[in-house]
């Protein structure tokens, strides 16, 4: 691309001669180079060089015309991919948009008011759906994981981007149910996994640190409403936390919530909850 | 050369256009529904290029992945007045596939130079608008206006990711009409698409030789 191992100086007659293949990309890269090292310094505008380039988008559109339909799973993986993975731009630059990045809260979410609705369009939409809450989910904690990256702390902040991407992965599998928590009497918010085999993925942000022997338990509520414990857990400065326990199986409608007890082992909650959300099949 | 030296000025701001941009400033924002919109709108487009240039389905979906992928990392980097959302986004997807078929390609037949990646792969050159407001009507007119050798070496070319080299080996015609075939053919393309109606842009009618 550099290296000057052969005269490919060009004069305007051979830019021009060169024109079609160049615009087609069907130019070796030396030669290309040396078309643009033309282009950028000759006094000659070349405008022919442009008037073919902006045909060429025409014979995308000519393939593009055929429609052949991708696979239906790709925009699940493209999202969760792009999910897993903060948006640098949105993140990193404040010029490019200061005031449109997103409030954490409110969350689109499956509150118990649209049952209806949901069972009407499950077959389709429903693991689609959550796909795609679920990254809207990790679209905010991805900001928030990199406001903890800038404040130095990075291991936590690592910790808790591995703990997003493993709710993810369990959220995937066949029979998983998720859940987004939300602040409910407390701060908190973040998203939980359940598989079929029962096992939970927690992993939440925005939570106040816990002092001594103090912990977060998460608990499963079921249709008894009889809460369940799953596990628990302690939060540093960072304000996040994760948690990976045995858990009861996944099914829909469950609650996950937490509490913030005064230590580990209670068997029931002690505590008002603060943050909780509705399972939902996920897989 | 007195021929056709001015670009086709068919910049024309669709509606659909506009709202590709307010789609495409909300994914740069992080926006993954806009991501999503996004998608939908062009997963077809996006597959049948793909699927063009790899003929091959699961290679085809990784570079539709690839392409969005690149899409949302770069959202903020598109400017706004070098061509449509959709132009820039099919012309993301182009390059990721010539990059894919390009690797998989056996390395004799890789140019002489393997360190040096072929221009594709490097920036692409982005050339002013023309292609956003076409109908499909249009499109077809335009491919037609291709003579068959024409139309062979601009294919080998652009989706077959072959340079003008590998073009003349692999076809026995001179090199030196390979280069002729590429340049007249979108030369007549751009003639055609100048006489359309519609287009205001008369004075570059004469251009189809």
């Amino acid at each position: 691309m550099t290296e000057p191992n052969r005269p490919t100086e060009l004069t305007c007659d051979d830019v021009r001669d060169l024109a079609g293949s160049f615009v087609l990309g069907a130019l070796p890269a030396a030669e290309a180079d040396a078309v643009r090292a033309h282009l950028a310094t000759c006094p000659e505008a070349h405008a022919e060089v442009a008037a073919l380039g902006s045909v060429v988008p025409v014979l995308d559109l000519d393939a593009a015309a055929v429609g052949l339909e991708p696979p239906a799973g790709l925009k699940g993986r493209i999202l969760a991919a792009a999910a897993a993975e903060p948006n640098v731009a949105a993140a990193v630059a404040p010029v490019a948009a200061p005031a449109t990045v997103p409030a954490p809260i409110p969350i689109p979410f499956p509150s118990a008011d649209l049952p209806p609705e949901r069972a009407a369009v499950k077959p389709r939409t429903s693991p689609l759906a959550w796909t795609l809450r679920i990254a809207a989910v990790i679209a905010i904690v991805g900001l928030v994981g990199w406001n903890v990256l800038l404040q130095g702390q990075l291991t936590e902040s690592q910790q808790y981007q591995a703990s997003v991407a493993a709710v993810l992965q369990a959220a995937q599998q066949p029979g998983a149910v998720a859940a987004i928590l939300t602040p409910d009497g407390g701060t908190g918010s973040g998203i939980a996994a359940i598989t079929a085999t029962g096992d939970i993925t927690l992993a939440m942000h925005d939570l106040a640190p816990t002092a001594g022997a103090q912990v977060y338990e998460a608990w499963a509520i079921g249709s008894d409403g009889a809460p369940v414990p799953l596990g628990s857990f302690q939060v540093g400065r960072g304000g996040t936390g994760s948690l990976d326990a045995e858990s009861v199986p996944a099914s829909a409608g469950l609650i996950v919530a937490l509490t913030l007890e005064p230590d580990a082992g209670a068997t029931t909650p002690t505590m008002p909850i603060i943050s909780k959300g509705v399972a939902t099949a996920a897989g | 050369m007195s021929e056709s030296s001015e670009p086709l000025p068919l910049r024309v701001s669709t509606p659909v256009d506009d709202a590709d941009r307010e789609v495409l400033v909300r994914v740069a924002a992080g926006d993954l529904d806009a991501l999503e919109e996004l998608y939908d709108r062009y997963k077809t487009m996006a597959y049948s290029i793909a699927y063009r240039i790899t003929n091959d389905a699961s290679l085809a979906e990784d570079v539709v992945q690839d392409a969005f992928l690149g899409a949302w990392r770069n959202a903020a980097k598109y400017i706004e007045g070098r061509g449509s959302v959709k132009t820039w986004l099919l012309s993301i997807v182009h390059h990721r596939a010539i990059d894919a078929i390009r690797r998989r390609r056996p390395t004799s037949e890789l140019p002489e130079s393997t360190d040096a990646p072929p221009a594709a792969l490097t920036a692409p050159d982005i050339w002013p608008e023309v292609a956003s407001g076409l109908d499909a009507e249009m499109v077809r007119g335009a491919m037609a206006v291709l003579s068959p050798p024409q139309r062979q070496a601009i294919e080998l070319a652009y989706f077959g990711g072959l340079t003008q080299q590998e073009i003349s080996e692999r076809t026995g015609v001179p090199l030196g009409t390979v280069k002729s075939r590429m340049r007249l053919g979108l030369l007549a393309m751009r003639g055609f698409l100048a006489a359309a109606p519609g287009r205001d842009d008369a004075t570059l009618g004469t251009s189809t030789p």
